[in-house]
């Protein structure tokens, strides 16, 4: 849920939600035993080309990697200082490459085939009451409302820096909460004026 | 007498928010075409409204709304009457315009393709099936607003209540959009500060204090409220106001 669905018609749109995530399990699983640094670098530029097929504005997707840059980094220079390089290189690669692949398809499959398509795993849910309708319609939710948090998170940045100088702090958390929370008010309200999550009598 | 099925009648109706009354003893019957409501922040104007889509339980009186009795309870009202909130942040709950139109009518027991294909022909009916599938989140302030309204008006509601919709948006916008509203063949409640925009309406409520303080032709109640409120008492900041 790093990136968010990019509008198209590709072969990779195209293709069958259930078959997208079938081959990035199969794929996650049969890099395992391939554990050598020019596996993983030529996994990594295979995805890249996979994007590159989308188009330019598909590699402009890449970027969706940047936020775990760090954390990739941390990852190598803990190999670094543990004195295997060449592991570090391949961690990094290999989660490179699952990370964007995975996000390749959220990036290729629209919403509902996405939930359509892992439905039946919700399925033992029933037995708690959950309907797979509920669960789809938060997961809309969530992909929604990532991006309006964030806008609201920068404004309160904003508003701090207005009159601190200071782009960040700790202490913009608990407005910030303050904010998500009095929106789920707001969405709940929206979502009740059109029937709430049940919807009307049928 | 003017038909039951077209009208909203409130009789004695009283709301209270968290105990306290914010409406208390409203008495109208609204079966004009065009309403339009205005009064200050906090007046409890938008608690009103929300009483039509059954948001807001009314705590005394009757409601009727378009032949719907506020005693069906709250899925009754929400039947038929759409409600546009301010922000179209808060309202669109799917990632896409497309979606958020289908839901609509998935809510309504409409098939998922059928959903879908009626969705996409309501955005072209508007000219804007480009939009269909783009992130709600790229949208313009104006676009998404008019995927609000839309997505209310696919289920064909009697009654189209609007609070401050326009509120965030550019003059040129604001003007588009009315131009939608007013093609519309729905009744029309529409909260606003805009006074401007309410004057070819066929009727304006004032709210002060959770009550009518004056209804009648915007000709009539527009001037009498701005005069009231430009040079009226001295405005005090300190003076209690939630909104």
């Amino acid at each position: 849920m790093i990136s968010l669905y990019m509008a198209g018609n590709s072969w990779a749109h195209r293709m069958p939600a259930r078959a997208k995530l079938l081959s990035l399990f199969a794929v996650s699983l049969l890099v395992i035993p391939f554990n050598t640094l020019w596996f993983s670098a030529l996994m990594l530029a295979v995805v890249v080309v996979l994007y590159a097929s989308l188009g330019k504005r598909g590699l402009e997707k890449l970027k969706a990697v940047r936020p775990l840059l760090w954390m990739m980094g941390i990852i190598f220079i803990v190999h670094v200082v543990l004195g295997d390089i060449e592991q570090g290189a391949i961690a990094v690669l290999r989660l490179l490459a699952m990370v964007l692949l995975a996000n390749f398809i959220s990036i290729t499959t629209h919403m509902e085939a996405l939930m359509d398509a892992v439905e039946p795993l919700f399925w033992p849910l029933r037995v708690f009451g959950l309907s797979s309708r509920r669960m789809s319609l938060a997961v809309a939710l969530v992909i929604r409302f990532v991006p309006v948090l964030l806008a609201v998170y920068a404004s309160l940045q904003e508003a701090y820096k207005a009159r601190t100088t200071r782009s960040n702090s700790w202490r913009l958390l608990a407005p910030f909460a303050l904010h998500a929370i009095k929106m789920t008010d707001h969405v709940a309200e929206a979502l009740i004026a059109r029937g709430g999550a049940d919807g009307f009598d049928r | 007498m003017s038909d039951i099925l077209k009208t909203i009648s409130f009789d004695h109706v009283s709301i209270e928010r968290n105990g306290s009354a914010i409406i208390s003893d409203v008495s109208a019957t609204l079966s004009e075409q065009r309403i339009g409501i205005i009064g200050r922040n906090g007046s409890g104007k938008s608690t009103l409204v929300r009483s039509l889509n059954g948001l807001l339980p009314i705590s005394g009186g009757t409601l009727r709304v378009h032949g719907v009795s506020s005693e069906e309870g709250p899925k009754r009202l929400a039947r038929v009457t759409g409600f546009v909130f301010q922000n179209p942040d808060h309202q669109l709950i799917f990632p896409t315009a497309l979606e958020e139109l289908s839901f609509g009518l998935r809510q309504i027991g409409v098939g998922k393709r059928e959903a879908k294909d009626q969705g996409f022909a309501l955005l072209k009916d508007h000219g804007i099936e480009q939009l269909a599938e783009r992130p709600v989140h790229e949208l313009s302030e104006g676009q998404k607003q008019l995927i609000c309204i839309l997505a209310v008006l696919i289920m064909e509601p009697k009654l189209l209540v609007l609070d401050e919709p326009f509120s965030s948006l550019d003059l040129r916008t604001r003007a588009a959009l009315r131009r939608k509203l007013d093609a519309l063949e729905q009744q029309i409640v529409f909260v606003s500060h805009e006074l401007d925009a309410l004057n070819d309406y066929d009727k304006v409520l004032w709210i002060e204090e959770g009550q009518v303080k004056l209804s009648g032709k915007p000709g009539d109640v527009i001037p009498a409220y701005q005069r009231h409120e430009l040079f009226g008492a001295d405005f005090h900041f300190a003076g209690a106001a939630v909104s």
